[in-house]
């Protein structure tokens, strides 16, 4: 089989060669193996990103305004000062957004990476890809981010060679991918998304967040929420969860790994980043129920 | 299996199932399948909750505004994540995760799980249940008879006085207990545990299961010890426990064998 | 068998007493008794060290390249620790060894030189057959005994421990560069190359190895990542895994679903 498009030379050469790599530990193996798959290769891919958080978290931030057309669509929230107070210090208002350049620049990156990885495993003729494993992080000291992917591409043993089209993909392998076919689930294709809201505080965020000598905070004695905060940061989870279903059609996405981070850029200002990543799957045949579990006790 | 596997070859599609995300592990799916639950949706529940100013700097015995927070966020995540179940047609969250982190001057509380319902019901209840329980013992305690009901917490903070320093240079070269510090860790315990058991009984619980705790001095103000504690309410809804009998097996697995993928990135 | 070579007299003395029938092993009782499963007999607790000096090599400063000469030192610094210890398993007469672990120890007494040592035991069939491979040495793998057996019952045996490195440095960003650039997140098409490049090379050259050891596949695939001592923008891409071959059927038994009480 000829290397597709652009696969670099050198992995179409280890790709052709007789004998296959595999990423997958000795039980993965042997399940992919029981359950009539036959690993075919390593494949990955690779996207290096120039990073810059500008107009969020460089010290020009603050001249850049967030509020003009930089907001680029998407969640915007307002919230303004009950002080009535005019000064250059007090912040009047405040707003949170997404940060869809962000967003978009974080999935240019992704799907790059994936989209490569998938043309290896269509170069080695594969049906799919298991046991996908990705990472996104800077590179050294520079201000790059690499996407890279990583996954074994398997041919189903004995099936007609796939149809065109780009190959499944799953991070699920193993006893864990026989499960899911035997529960009546293929998997399709493995989502990831990434959700950025920046949190610009108005007076009373700034306050709650940070404390500060404010006369007017005299009166706020008692324990109460700080809502733009909650909001931004229940925004950017729900945020990535709806990406992820508007990948979804009518299917599932199982096994979810969701992680948050919050920075904090200043006085009441940060930004949430939530990524989400999991095995979209689609039922093919109605689910035979298990055979009930015997409880166990391991003696160790 | 094979013609399962054959069908990896070939694309099938189903236009008429609806679109389903859950942070369950197939294992979980599995289970709760056997037992007739599906998931519905991943939901969350956040707040941030502001601490008084100034309330670690002074005071005497209990720190009222920081515990009251902590309340207040876990009170108030947790009820979001019920109103996003419920919104979705959930019957209750499983396998909630909890992240609680005290600042200085906020508590986070975020909270993440799966929505489930018994398959195909479309009347979800009124109240749906929040289960900081994994699927696979959500399914062993409705095989005994129980259901989960809510989260229970609490949380409190003791402020210990420093000895005086004549106290101190005179026991500088002894062996002693430095009751300061280990009252406060009793009284904060005390309270935490009492909050948790009052909330865990207005939530109409026989019990709390799965209590974690974390103890200690505040990273930030070294003179007030914290305790928080949090576990699930639990209520017996058969009329009686039943009980399960296990099968014991002597495994010869090192340890369980975790997505070994990740062994990948040489992280084994 | 080939006669002792370089050995030191310490191992010759350990290993004679080792060829009398009484074994070491790190393996742990779990992992014994599944080697015995599987057919084999622990020999003993095997090891091979190399200190070793690696040279140094210019680096331009926004190039992206591979570092040779680092690479090299690497490689051959790993491939003399794998011998040695391959020696000693071939003194015992073990048909492999099983549970390799191979190490890079940083001494206070030379700032460019590493310990490189591999570890494993020596394992020997019981059924008289060689399962040596076809370089006639013992096979080597990185698997636990537990993985040994899962292999051993899918129908193939283990070849070798095969690897492949390269030791790459990344180019820095020069300021011009990094300002052309400035509000964008856009691709940098050579930075995602020399990546590529540097990760291929490694795995093609782990892949070469197994070619040699006439393997149907490498198994177990782990692609590290380290600076070791060399400052964050050079990289050693090492990619690590166990060839093997296949000689017979899938024979695992269909597993029970249990569900576990513990934690």
């Amino acid at each position: 089989m000829s290397a597709a498009g652009d696969v670099p030379e050198a992995a179409s050469r280890r790709l052709e060669s007789g004998s296959f790599s595999s990423g997958l530990s000795a039980t993965d193996f042997s399940a992919c193996l029981q359950m009539g798959l036959r690993p075919v290769g390593l494949v990955q891919g690779f996207c290096a990103m120039q990073w810059g958080w500008y107009a969020a978290g460089s010290s020009l931030g603050r001249g850049l305004s967030p509020f003009g057309p930089s907001g680029g669509g998407g969640y915007q929230q307002n919230w303004y000062c009950p002080h009535g107070f005019v000064g250059g210090e007090h912040r009047t208002w405040g707003q949170n957004f997404e940060q869809t350049w962000v967003e978009d620049a974080w999935r240019t990156g992704f799907s790059a990476a994936f989209d490569r990885m998938l043309e290896e495993a269509e170069s080695v003729g594969a049906h799919g890809v298991i046991g996908v494993t990705d990472t996104s992080r800077h590179l050294a000291d520079t201000r790059v981010i690499e996407f890279h992917l990583l996954g074994t591409a398997v041919v189903v043993d004995g099936a007609p060679s796939p149809p065109a089209g780009t190959p499944w993909s799953t991070y699920l392998a193993g006893p864990r991918l026989a499960k899911l076919v035997e529960a009546g689930f293929m998997p399709v294709s493995v989502v990831a998304t990434m959700a950025s809201v920046r949190v610009w505080a108005y007076c009373i965020t700034e306050f709650l967040m940070e404390g500060g000598a404010y006369g007017w905070a005299a009166s706020m004695g008692s324990t109460a929420e700080i809502e733009q905060v909650s909001e931004a940061r229940l925004a950017a989870r729900v945020l990535a969860r709806e990406q992820a279903r508007r990948q979804l059609g009518s299917d599932t996405l199982q096994g979810i790994a969701f992680s948050a981070v919050e920075r904090e850029i200043g006085a009441g200002d940060q930004v949430v980043e939530c990524t989400l990543r999991g095995t979209r799957v689609r039922r093919f045949k109605d689910f035979d129920p298990l055979p009930p579990p015997r409880p166990t006790v391991r003696l160790s | 299996m094979l013609q399962a596997v054959t069908s990896l070859s070939q694309g099938v599609h189903r236009p008429d199932d609806r679109a389903v995300t859950s942070d369950l592990t197939v294992d979980e799916s599995l289970l709760l399948h056997a037992l007739g639950w599906e998931p519905v949706d991943l939901v969350f529940g956040v707040s941030v909750t502001a601490v008084q100013a100034g309330a670690w700097t002074w005071g005497r015995g209990q720190l009222q505004s920081p515990s009251d927070a902590h309340n207040l966020a876990v009170s108030t995540a947790s009820s979001r994540l019920r109103q996003e179940c419920a919104a979705v047609g959930g019957h209750g969250v499983v396998g909630v995760r909890a992240g609680v982190e005290i600042h200085p001057r906020h508590v986070d509380v975020a909270l993440v799980g799966t929505a489930v319902r018994p398959i195909g019901s479309d009347r979800p209840p009124v109240q749906p249940f929040v289960s900081g329980l994994s699927a696979r013992d959500f399914a062993l305690l409705a095989a005994a008879g129980w259901s989960p009901i809510g989260l229970a917490f609490g949380a409190s903070f003791v402020y210990a006085p420093r000895r005086d320093a004549a106290t101190a240079l005179r026991q500088s070269r002894q062996n002693v207990e430095l009751t300061n510090p280990t009252q406060a860790l009793y009284a904060a315990r005390e309270a935490a545990m009492e909050r948790m058991q009052a909330s865990g009984l207005a939530l109409g619980a026989q019990g709390v299961v799965g209590v974690q705790i974390a103890e200690g001095p505040m990273t930030f103000a070294r003179h007030v010890i914290g305790f928080t504690a949090r576990g699930t309410a639990v209520r017996l809804l058969a009329g009686e426990h039943r009980t399960i009998t296990p099968d014991i097996v002597l495994p010869l697995n090192d340890a369980v064998v975790q997505f070994e993928a990740e062994a990948l990135r040489g992280r084994r | 068998m080939t006669g002792p070579s370089d050995l030191p007299s310490g191992a010759e003395h350990r290993l004679e007493e080792l060829r009398g029938g009484f074994f070491t092993s790190d393996l742990s009782v779990n992992e014994f008794l599944l080697v015995k499963e599987a057919g084999f007999h622990p020999l003993g607790f095997v090891m091979g060290s190399s200190i070793y000096h690696t040279g140094f090599q210019g680096r331009r400063w926004s190039k992206s390249q591979e570092l040779t000469k680092l690479t090299e030192a690497m490689y051959n610094a790993r491939e003399l620790a794998m011998t040695r210890m391959e020696e000693e398993a071939d003194e015992l007469g073990a048909d492999g060894v099983v549970g390799v672990r191979l190490d890079v120890n940083y001494y206070e007494w030379g700032s460019d030189a590493a310990e490189f040592i591999a570890l494993g035991t020596a394992v020997k069939a019981e059924d008289g057959k060689s399962y040596r491979n076809r370089l006639g040495k013992p096979f080597t793998s990185d698997l636990s005994g537990q993985d040994f057996w899962t292999i051993m019952q899918t129908g193939h045996i283990p070849q070798g421990l095969v690897m492949g490195t390269c030791v790459y440095h990344i180019a820095h960003r020069g300021l011009g560069q990094a300002l052309s650039s400035v509000g964008q997140n856009v691709e940098l098409p050579n930075f995602t190359q020399a990546l590529y490049e540097a990760r291929e090379l490694a795995m093609t050259r782990m892949q070469d190895e197994g070619t040699r050891l006439g393997a149907t596949g490498i198994v177990g695939v782990r692609l590290e990542e380290k600076s070791h001592q060399w400052g964050s923008h050079t990289i050693e891409f090492l990619s690590i895994g166990t060839a093997v071959t296949k000689t017979g059927e899938v024979s695992l038994p269909k597993p029970t679903v249990i569900i576990s009480l513990d934690n």
